[in-house]
């Protein structure tokens, strides 16, 4: 896609989110809505490490849930102005992030993600036995204060604008990440992925790009941890539990990672068909997870896969100037 | 503290006997098996039923053969037919299929707590050490025993065993050699979700049925099982022993310590020798 | 002394109790192609890996422009010029074929990167796919791919494990002939190993054969075809 093209598709996701703000009246929607768009940044972090180190990480609501605590512990001492606070949560995450990636990207296959799951759970016990720093198993609220970055946070916390600061920072976050892999750090790190070996061989060193793309799915997942606890108020130790860390990646499988964006639009289906099947959603996991393994088994490429798929068929058709053979219509 | 020291062996044996099942499946089919959990949980469900309508000593029976012909079935139409594709993709559908059981329990027998009552054969307590013990969990550790031995002994020398063996290390080179391989899978996976319910059955009496158990018996069973590397079902054996007794006395005595013991051992392990996980078939 | 530009010494690589190379003395002289020939298993290409690092040495040296660099991974000693080609195909499958040999350039230290990477594309002729995914490629252009991905970046040394195979007989023979061309223009030395007799006797100004992880004859071409112990061994009397 070229530049200007990324650029359009930005400003018009951009202005999509607002339309959708001021157009849909229903808070409970928008709501939803934004629940979806804070998961969907999660499951861009979780899918960027799939998509550009081939990683599955069991373990990466730690990241999520770490950022949540450490901005909700630093509101809680009152050390730092919340704006601050948001800095050094996302910060410090990857920072942690990137020092841990330098140790367990080494390790590969299934053997990475039992040990993502294994640190992940570490992160869970010590979160939900600290009563005295965490909250323990209750969780703790965060305590946000009037003002953030300037604005009124009563203004900014209604279902409207909350949805279109989520909703913004998803898609500018897709916007930095895709303008992040057209740099030689990129193609560095889609060579690795492709052939790890002959990426050795021709001069490339492996560990640090690795640790680099592990840092930087950690940062994105506790960037979606710090907006959760602006969406809700409260982290809580289940947020760092492993299952989370496994939704996520369903999402990340069911949208596909082939786009940037695939993951983001699993993490919406998730829980606009969970929505959408009101009584039925108790058994919501089951039928997610009954779609997961269609998806698997029949579609790898996920949702967004499929859909780019039909668009490449689409506009095949459309240069020829007649209908598609009948190959061609099925995706 | 020789109550602990008994209960912590008395884990280690459920765990004996999750992990054996667990094992053998990765051994196999080179799949971590993360609906193992779900499976155990379903094999204590089911011998619930069972041994509400006839007897516990019925379910002991019945739930780990209906186990077995459910995992040949997973294995035939499962892991058979994915057995070319990425293996972490396998571990995604058993991911999904951990939820799908869930929710099946949860919706055939509720969310709230069962209990399984302790078989009257088995209904007394005996002596030991000074300490009246329950006489049925002597029987679950005689269990334990019985799975880790029975198995170890199976596997070094008998005809399937030596086939087991050889399809775990190269199972290209032993289907060359005449050994049917996919019959063996069905069969050894059979025998890994049997196990799991046997486990279930057996663990039903002294540990509460909850729609909660088969996530926190799943983790324990897979730091068992990295621990004790997935190369030898003796080490997954000692390592189950040991978790059990550090689950039991550290619940006592160093609870916070207790619980993170285990997965800083397991994240040791996968950095010093993650290729035991990572599998050495090329 | 000749000042070597690559030298191996007394190299020996033992693993589970299989002595795969035993003491191999070996040297390249700048501006040299020299074959490596023998028998499959000799060990031809377990030198190849550890000379560029891709195997640990259980003994002996690898002497870059006399400098050892036996202990440097193969990262490294690509960064200093010691680069090689594979006998299995190895390129990236997902990306665009200038895309990766620019890649590989910047690595090195060449003044003018994508320069250099289209001139090797062009010499290999694969200029006509540049925005070509790799994975899309015929063999015989994958092949070549892979080794442009060894080529570019001004290296020293260039170890090529048959390059030839797959290829057919006219593809062979005009790779040959390309190779040794390169090799001038660019000023790199090759190591070769290669099975086709006529590739190697054609182009070597040094051979060495290989047995059993043994070097048991080396020197000029019709020196070695002559060797009663190389024709034993492996050319056979038909040579």
């Amino acid at each position: 896609m070229s530049l200007v093209k990324l650029f359009a598709c930005t400003a018009l996701a951009l202005a999509a989110g607002g339309a959708v703000a001021s157009g849909l009246g229903s808070a409970t929607v928008l709501s939803l809505l934004t629940q979806a768009t804070v998961y969907a940044i999660f499951a861009l972090g979780v899918g960027l490490l799939l998509r550009q180190n081939a990683m599955v990480s069991f373990g990466h609501a730690a990241f999520f849930g770490a950022a949540g605590y450490v901005v909700g512990i630093l509101l809680q001492l009152q050390a730092v102005p919340a704006e601050a606070a948001i800095l050094i949560a996302v910060g410090g995450v990857t920072l942690f992030a990137f020092l841990l990636g330098l140790v367990v990207v080494r390790v590969p296959g299934i053997a990475f993600g039992m040990l993502t799951l294994a640190v992940g759970q570490m992160f869970f016990l010590t979160a939900s036995r600290s009563r005295g720093l965490t909250g323990g198993a209750d969780g703790m609220n965060v305590d946000w204060p009037s003002t953030l970055f300037g604005i009124e946070l009563s203004a900014l916390l209604r279902p409207g604008p909350l949805f279109v600061l989520c909703w913004s920072v998803l898609v500018l976050t897709l916007l930095a990440l895709a303008l992040l892999l057209r740099t030689r750090f990129g193609a560095i790190t889609e060579a690795i992925r492709d052939n790890e070996e002959r990426a050795r061989f021709i001069g490339i060193e492996t560990l640090l790009p690795r640790a680099a793309v592990f840092a930087l799915s950690a940062c994105v997942a506790s960037i979606g941890g710090v907006l959760s606890t602006l969406n809700t108020g409260f982290v809580s130790p289940e947020t760092l539990h492993w299952s989370v860390s496994g939704v996520a990646l369903m999402m990340v499988v069911v949208g596909g990672t082939r786009a940037l964006w695939g993951p983001a639009l699993g993490a919406i289906v998730y829980f606009l068909v969970k929505d959408l099947l009101g009584d039925h959603a108790n058994h919501w996991m089951a039928i997610f997870g009954a779609g997961l393994i269609v998806v698997i088994v029949f579609a790898p490429e996920g949702l967004s896969g499929a859909l780019q798929r039909l668009a490449a068929a689409w506009r095949r058709a459309g240069a020829a100037g007649h209908p598609l053979p009948l190959t061609e219509r099925l995706p | 503290m020789f109550i602990h020291l008994f209960n912590g062996l008395v884990y280690g044996a459920l765990l004996i006997v999750m992990c054996a099942g667990l094992a053998l499946i990765y051994g196999l089919r080179r799949v971590v098996n993360f609906a193992h959990g779900a499976l155990y949980m379903l094999g204590a469900y089911l011998g619930y039923t069972i041994a509400s309508q006839t007897s516990f000593w019925v379910a002991l029976v019945a739930v780990p053969a209906v186990m077995a012909v459910l995992g040949a079935l997973l294995d035939r139409f499962g892991l058979r037919l994915l057995q070319d594709r990425d293996p972490l993709a396998v571990v995604l559908v058993t991911f999904g299929l951990l939820l799908i059981v869930e929710d099946f329990v949860q919706t055939a027998w509720g969310k709230g707590n069962l209990s399984v009552p302790v078989p009257a054969l088995l209904n007394t307590s005996v002596d030991l050490f000074a300490t009246a013990v329950p006489a049925y969990r002597i029987a679950v550790i005689a269990v334990g025993a019985a799975v880790a031995i029975g198995l170890s002994l199976w596997l070094r020398h008998s005809k399937l065993g030596l086939f087991v063996r050889a399809s775990s290390t190269d199972p290209t080179t032993t289907a060359m050699q005449g050994v049917n391989t996919d019959a063996l899978s069905a069969g050894v996976v059979g025998l890994g979700t049997a196990l799991a319910g046997l486990a279930g059955v057996v663990a039903a009496p002294f540990l509460a049925l909850s729609p909660s158990m088969s996530s926190d018996v799943l983790i324990d069973s897979f730091v068992v099982v990295v621990i004790g590397g997935l190369g030898s079902l003796a080490g997954a054996f000692a390592a189950a022993v040991v978790l059990g007794l550090i689950q039991a006395l550290g619940a006592v005595y160093l609870p916070d310590a207790a619980a993170l013991l285990p997965f800083a051992l397991m994240v040791a392990v996968l950095l010093w020798k993650p290729a035991g996980l990572a599998g050495s078939r090329t | 002394m000749t000042d070597y530009v690559l030298q191996a010494r007394d190299v020996a690589i033992h693993y589970g109790g299989v002595k795969a190379v035993d003491g191999v003395d070996m040297t390249l002289e700048r501006g040299q192609i020299r074959g490596l020939i023998g028998p499959n298993g000799a060990g031809k290409s377990t030198v190849i890996d550890a000379i560029t690092g891709r195997r640990p040495l259980t003994r002996g040296q690898v002497l870059l422009r006399g400098e050892d660099v036996s202990a440097l991974g193969a990262t490294e000693r690509r960064r200093r010029g010691l680069s090689r080609s594979f006998q299995r195909t190895s390129i990236f499958a997902q990306m665009p074929v200038r895309k990766q040999v620019e890649l590989a350039a910047y690595k090195m230290n060449v003044a003018d990167p994508r320069a250099d990477a289209d001139d090797v594309l062009r010499e290999l002729a694969l200029d006509g796919l540049s925005e070509a995914t790799a994975a899309d490629l015929g063999y015989g252009q994958q092949r070549r791919l892979d080794l442009a991905l060894a080529l570019v970046g001004a290296p020293t040394v260039l170890l090529l494990d048959e390059p030839m195979a797959g290829l057919s007989v006219k593809e062979s023979l005009d790779l040959a002939r390309h190779l040794k061309l390169l090799a001038q223009r660019r000023d790199v030395s090759v190591l070769l190993v290669e099975h086709d007799m006529d590739v190697v006797f054609g182009i070597s100004d040094r051979i060495t054969v290989f047995e059993l992880g043994r070097v048991i004859a080396q020197g000029e071409p019709a020196a070695v075809r002559a060797d009663p112990r190389v024709r034993e061994a492996y050319l056979g009397s038909a040579a």
